[in-house]
């Protein structure tokens, strides 16, 4: 009789053990194994906002439409910039013609001062002469004038001579006139341009917010425009799963449209989130929570998966903010 | 095995599956045990099949996820 209790203490307490064991693995299999049910689909998403002002004049795509890259989104009246071109394009010819006439003016003054230089030379040549003659044969006096003479043609022949200079300074005044003319035209024509707005990336329109009329202002953005090729996911992850999630992991993915199976690898995993104890309040005192000594809630860290996008089951319609399951299959220690 | 079902709309955990297959599975297990009085070998029967349902879900979770 002694024996038999033994045997049917020893029987449950084994049964006991072994459900604690089991349990205990389950329950950290569960809490710690790398999988979550936060997951959603994110995509790369250019706001697209004109570069010029103006009133819209035609808009070439419908809401939800495929765009492929460089196709025409909408264009900007383009009225007040051709008429900037053709401004441009006057100025130009204007500064092209001033550079012309001060060529030519060049070529006056370096004929003015080779006039200006024969005459010093005539007059240099006859006050030389005058002051040679011996014996009064002319005055005192009109040797003076002559060597006044010349002194004058000495006098102007040098102006002449700074007027060349100064009509070869004007010339490069005026051909820097005509580069900053061609400089106007250009950024002219860049606005001009500017005014078809064209898709940047291959994708989807998508929140057109745009009509023929409405005034689009230079960098407010009318349409977002989802790039196509960027598809990827946000797997939020609790802190406590984080530790057996290593980048390059393979990772089980299951949309929760349909239950479609995806698979993918982890691209990177967050170093910062924002501490939601942290606000300031009043005062710039912070305004921290109240807290559960028992209940710690765990905070979620976003983890990047890039999609497998060759294994992609045929007719997936993947959008931005689907919600995903995610299975991390960790790879053995190395 | 799926981590979540949807009950009509609402997604409830897979776990919830194995909980009711375990729950069935140790009905039978229990019927067998009281056909054969195998209770008579235990300390603490109602502890042992409380104890023998946790060994039987906790395996099947482990296998199955």
């Amino acid at each position: 009789m002694k024996l038999a209790s033994l045997a049917r203490l020893v029987v449950t307490v084994l049964v006991v053990l072994l459900a604690v064991l089991i349990g205990h693995a389950l329950w950290k299999h569960y809490m710690y194994s790398p999988w979550t049910r936060d997951g959603r689909v994110r995509a790369e998403v250019v706001r697209i906002a004109p570069d010029v002002a103006g009133l819209v004049s035609e808009v070439k795509v419908l809401d939800n439409q495929v765009v492929k890259k460089g196709d025409l989104l909408f264009v900007i009246d383009r009225a007040r910039y051709l008429n900037a071109v053709a401004q441009a394009e006057a100025n130009l010819a204007a500064a092209e013609a001033s550079a012309r006439a001060a060529g030519a003016s060049i070529n006056a003054a370096s004929a003015g001062a080779n006039q200006t230089k024969v005459n010093y030379d005539n007059y240099a040549a006859q006050s030389e002469r005058r002051q040679k003659l011996i014996n009064n044969v002319i005055s005192a006096e009109d040797r003076a004038n002559a060597q006044a003479a010349a002194n004058a043609a000495h006098a102007a022949w040098q102006q002449a001579q700074a007027s060349t200079r100064q009509a070869g300074a004007g010339q490069q005044q005026a051909l820097a006139a005509v580069t900053q003319a061609q400089v106007e035209l250009a950024a002219a024509q860049l606005n001009l341009d500017r005014t078809e707005v064209r898709a940047p990336v291959d994708g989807y329109v998508t929140n057109l917010d745009i009509r023929v009329g409405d005034y689009a202002s230079t960098g407010t953005p009318r349409l977002a425009l989802i790039d196509s090729h960027s598809y990827w996911i946000y797997g939020y992850f609790e802190e406590t799963k984080l530790p057996t999630v290593r980048v390059g992991d393979k990772v089980d993915i299951r949309l929760l449209a349909g239950g479609a199976r995806l698979t993918g690898t982890v691209e990177s995993i967050a170093r910062g989130i924002t501490d939601a104890d942290n606000p300031t309040g009043a005062d710039l005192l912070s305004d921290v929570n109240p807290t559960f000594n028992w209940v710690r809630l765990a905070q979620r860290v976003p983890v990047r998966v890039k999609i497998d996008a060759d294994h992609l089951p045929a007719g997936t319609v993947l959008a931005a903010g689907m919600t995903a399951t995610l299975i991390v299959h960790p790879a053995p220690a190395r | 095995m799926p981590r979540e079902i949807a009950l009509g709309d609402a997604l409830v955990p897979g776990l919830l599956l194995v909980f009711i297959g375990s729950m069935l599975l140790l009905w039978g297990l229990d019927w067998l045990a009281g056909r054969y009085g195998l209770y008579r070998y235990v300390w603490h029967p109602s502890l042992v099949r409380i104890a023998a349902f946790i060994c039987v879900f906790g395996s099947l979770g482990l296998l199955l996820f």
